[in-house]
C-alpha cells in the first residue's frame, strides 16, 4: 500500500531544503536529509541558488578536522551543536542548521573567516555519530575539542593551549593568528 | 548615586533583560536557550510573562541576570591576561567561546 502523501510534510521538506541551499549545502546533504526526489531537489537548487549544484564527491576524510585551524572551527561548531541538542528536542538537521548559523555569527564576531562549510559541519556530526571522530576534554583548559576517536584524555591538549610549532605563521588575513 | 537611583537603574536593567529574553525566546527558542544560557523550563516561564508581570518582577533590589563566566580560565581569556601561549585578541576570544559553549553543554 502506498503511503499517503502529506502536503504539510511536503512543504516542511521543501522549506528545510531551501534553508539548506541558502546555507550553501551540497546536493548530497539535501538528498540525505529530505524526502524530496533528486529531480525536485535539482530544480529547487537552481531556483534558490540561481546556478547548478557543484558536482563531484563530498569531502570524505576525517583528517581535515584534525588539522590545526579547521579543528578550532569544528570544535566551536560541535560544542554549539551539542548544546542545542541537549537543551531542546529539535531534529538533528535543524539543530545542525541552527548551530551553523550561531557558529558563523560567533566566528565573524572574532574577525575570522568561517572555514567550516555547512556540508563539512554535517559530515562532522555524522563522523562523531559513527565514532570516527570524538570530542575530548583538553587537560589544560577543560574545553571539548574534536579529536581522534580514541584519544587519551589524560594527556590531551587542545590546539589553542598547545599550538603546533608552525601554527598561525602562514595564515593569510581572516585566519586564526597567534600574535 | 542615591539609593533611589540604584533601585531605578536595577529595575531598568531587569526590564531590558526580560524583554530581550522574551523577544529572543519567541523568535527562535533553541537559539535563545544558547544565547541566554538558561534551561528550557525557565525560558518557557519567561516567554509566558505578561507585561504587567514583567514590570512587577523587574521591580526588586536584585539583578535578575547573573554573570555567565565564573571560572578563571574563561575570565583570563576574555580579559586577555595571557595564561596561554596565544597572544591575539581574536584567537583568545575564540578560545573563550569554545569553552563557554562547552560549559553550558555540561551544565544542562
Amino acid at each position: 500500500m502506498a503511503i499517503q502523501k502529506s502536503v504539510l510534510n511536503d512543504s516542511k521538506q521543501v522549506e528545510r531544503a531551501v534553508s539548506l541551499i541558502q546555507l550553501g549545502a551540497r546536493l548530497q546533504v539535501l538528498e540525505s536529509e529530505t524526502e524530496l526526489s533528486y529531480e525536485r531537489l535539482l530544480r529547487l537548487y537552481k531556483e534558490v541558488a540561481g546556478r547548478s549544484p557543484s558536482k563531484g564527491q563530498l569531502p570524505f576524510s576525517t583528517e581535515w578536522f584534525l588539522t590545526w585551524q579547521p579543528n578550532i572551527h569544528a570544535s566551536l561548531f560541535q560544542n554549539t551543536y551539542e548544546y542545542l541538542t541537549k537543551v531542546s528536542a529539535m531534529e538533528d538537521i535543524d539543530a545542525i542548521m541552527a548551530a551553523y548559523r550561531l557558529y558563523t555569527e560567533q566566528i565573524e564576531a572574532c574577525g575570522v573567516e568561517p572555514l567550516l562549510s555547512i556540508t563539512r559541519a554535517w559530515r562532522l556530526v555524522k563522523f562523531i555519530d559513527n565514532n570516527m571522530l570524538s570530542m575530548t576534554k583538553c587537560s589544560k583548559c577543560g574545553g571539548h575539542f574534536v579529536s581522534e576517536a580514541y584519544e587519551n584524555s589524560r594527556h590531551f591538549e587542545c590546539g589553542l593551549c598547545s599550538p603546533p610549532a608552525r601554527a598561525g605563521k602562514g595564515a593569510s588575513s581572516g585566519g586564526i593568528l597567534l600574535h | 548615586m542615591t539609593n533611589e537611583q540604584i533601585l531605578s537603574e536595577i529595575r531598568e536593567a531587569n526590564m531590558t533583560y526580560l524583554m530581550l529574553a522574551q523577544n529572543l525566546i519567541r523568535q527562535n527558542k533553541a537559539e535563545a536557550l544558547f544565547r541566554l544560557g538558561m534551561s528550557e523550563e525557565s525560558a518557557e516561564i519567561i516567554a509566558a510573562l505578561s507585561p504587567a508581570q514583567v514590570m512587577r518582577i523587574a521591580s526588586t533590589n536584585m539583578l535578575l541576570c547573573r554573570f555567565r563566566v565564573d571560572d578563571d580560565i574563561v575570565w583570563n581569556l576574555l580579559t586577555n591576561h595571557s595564561v596561554t601561549k596565544v597572544d591575539n585578541d581574536a584567537t583568545t576570544k575564540l578560545h573563550a567561546s569554545i569553552l563557554m559553549a562547552g560549559r553550558f553543554a555540561e551544565a544542562v
